[in-house]
């Protein structure tokens, strides 16, 4: 059982003194943001993994999250749709609003939030026991859908959307597993997709897939930010820099800056980002 | 803005190796424009000869810049003032052929200026040819040093050299007309001069392009209002 408790906004000092540069595009000012983030802080027991973040992250764009290992990125991104809440002795502090609403309303549920707010895993878990057919539809099925023309429409539509209809179409009885470990990770995305989520949260999505799969996969993110909100963790800063639109970096728990990809890897604006991307840190 | 190394040490011996190069580049093509000068000035024929043999090893370390340059980019991927220094390292690359190619030009016209009698007008070059040379070098070390107030200082001693080469222009087409017999090596002044002319031009190349790597900054064309999007 999680200790999940959710408190207002509160001023946190900063330990460092760093504070983040705010986006300077006119996009996400003005138009609302899928999520915006105030003064968020998460602790693990009494460890403090994420500290005093704001952030907002426009709809529709894939926005990349990079950090070096332990920085708090993989829990910002679990944050964003209660699943952290799984981790025992997790604590939050501030707010995410997400479409203006408040994530963490009390009485909210969860399991509504990761529906509307699909995630993808750095290591492609399709049910071992369940047929290609069967992981698309299990979400919506879990959610109650019934009616067969609905459920095959929507397989059609989500394995169409992940890129994977012309390659397994007359594979829909076989196992899941049964595929490449590149089909697979599409198959998750596709499972993600047919429940018709708004945002899609990847962890490391290709860090187990080989190029061509790779490439697959970034493909198919930037075919899907016309559709939905992308966040993408990644350790692969080329990664980031071919798929996201706006890029934020973390460490140590801090967010040190967030602009447009372009920018933060030609010009960042913080000396920490600089030294982390040209692979200066340590 | 000094960095620390790299954590990958060979990153950072590419990136010097590419710079000494360039500095090597830079030395030898400086080396090449000051025997420009003393062709013209000293109407010496063999140092002209020296001249344009001496185009072949800058030639050779162009391509070679260029090559080490597409490698580094190609294995190391190099990302904000990394990509900077490597990308303007190479455009330098180019900027201290094409000066080393305007030498060679000059050398060239001033071989076959020895092959006639003296003309005074050859002297009234001198003072742009210095200027020239001096602009050069501090194209250099804007770039070497990371010296943005240099950089931008260079613009206005660039145009500065045009109104000189103007100036020059006029005086030596005034004198054709007076001597007629002597318009062949009239003309070759006046391309000499356009040719220092240029070379001003590439020193602010190669200024503009040290802003860029210190500060990300596009300098070029700053009175051109129109953007491509």
């Amino acid at each position: 059982m999680s200790n999940l408790t959710m408190s207002s906004p509160t001023p946190i000092s900063k330990s460092s003194g760093i504070t983040p540069t705010p986006p300077e595009d006119s996009n996400s000012q003005v138009a609302a943001p899928a999520f915006d983030v105030k003064n968020l802080s998460i602790w693990y027991g009494e460890k403090r993994a994420i500290k005093d973040i704001s952030i907002q992250i426009p709809a529709r764009t894939v926005s990349a999250i990079i950090g070096p290992s332990g920085c708090g990125k993989s829990t910002f991104l679990r944050c964003l749709n209660r699943m952290h809440e799984l981790v025992p002795r997790t604590r939050i502090e501030g707010q995410i609003l997400f479409n203006g609403e408040n994530l963490y309303r009390p009485g909210s549920d969860p399991a509504m939030a990761r529906r509307r707010i699909g995630m993808v895993f750095q290591k492609s878990n399709p049910f071992p026991t369940m047929s290609i057919e069967e992981n698309v539809l299990v979400g919506l099925r879990l959610n109650g859908v019934r009616d067969r023309h609905v459920l095959n429409e929507r397989l059609e539509k989500s394995l169409r959307m992940a890129a994977l209809w012309d390659e397994v179409k007359d594979d829909l009885k076989k196992p899941g597993m049964s595929i490449s470990g590149g089909q697979q990770q599409r198959l998750c995305i596709a499972r993600a997709v047919a429940v018709e989520p708004e945002v899609l949260l990847m962890d490391e999505p290709c860090s187990a897939l080989d190029p061509i799969a790779t490439a697959r996969v970034e493909e198919l993110i930037r075919e899907l930010r016309t559709r939905y909100t992308i966040v993408i963790v990644t350790h692969n800063m080329q990664q980031a820099s071919r798929v996201s639109d706006r890029t934020a970096f973390f460490y140590v728990g801090e967010l040190i800056e967030f602009g447009e990809t372009a920018q933060i890897f030609s010009s960042p604006r913080e000396r920490k980002t600089e030294d982390y991307i040209t692979g200066r840190f340590g | 803005m000094t960095f620390s190394r790299h954590i990958l040490r060979a990153f950072d011996q590419a990136l010097e190796s590419l710079r000494a190069d360039a500095l090597m580049m830079a030395s030898l093509t400086d080396r090449n424009l000051q025997n420009a000068m003393t062709c013209l000035l000293d109407r010496n024929a063999e140092i002209c000869a020296i001249t344009i043999s001496d185009e072949k090893e800058i030639n050779a370390l162009e391509k070679k810049v260029d090559g080490d340059g597409v490698e580094i980019l190609l294995r190391y991927q190099p990302v904000a003032s990394d990509l900077r220094q490597v990308v303007s390292t190479m455009k330098l690359g180019s900027n201290l052929e094409r000066v080393a190619d305007q030498a060679v030009k000059i050398a060239r016209r001033s071989r076959n200026l020895t092959l006639e009698p003296e003309l005074d007008e050859a002297t009234a070059l001198g003072p742009l040819f210095i200027d020239a040379v001096a602009l050069f070098r501090d194209g250099v070390r804007a770039y070497a040093d990371g010296d943005v107030t240099l950089a931008r200082s260079l613009p206005g001693r660039d145009r500065e050299l045009d109104q000189m080469n103007r100036d020059i222009a006029d005086n030596l087409t005034a004198r054709m007309a007076e001597q007629p017999d002597r318009i062949p090596d009239y003309l070759h002044l006046l391309f000499i001069a356009r040719h220092l002319e240029r070379v001003g031009d590439h020193a602010n190349n190669i200024g503009e392009d040290a802003v860029y790597t210190a500060e990300a900054r596009d300098v070029r064309h700053p009175n051109n209002l129109f953007e491509v999007a």
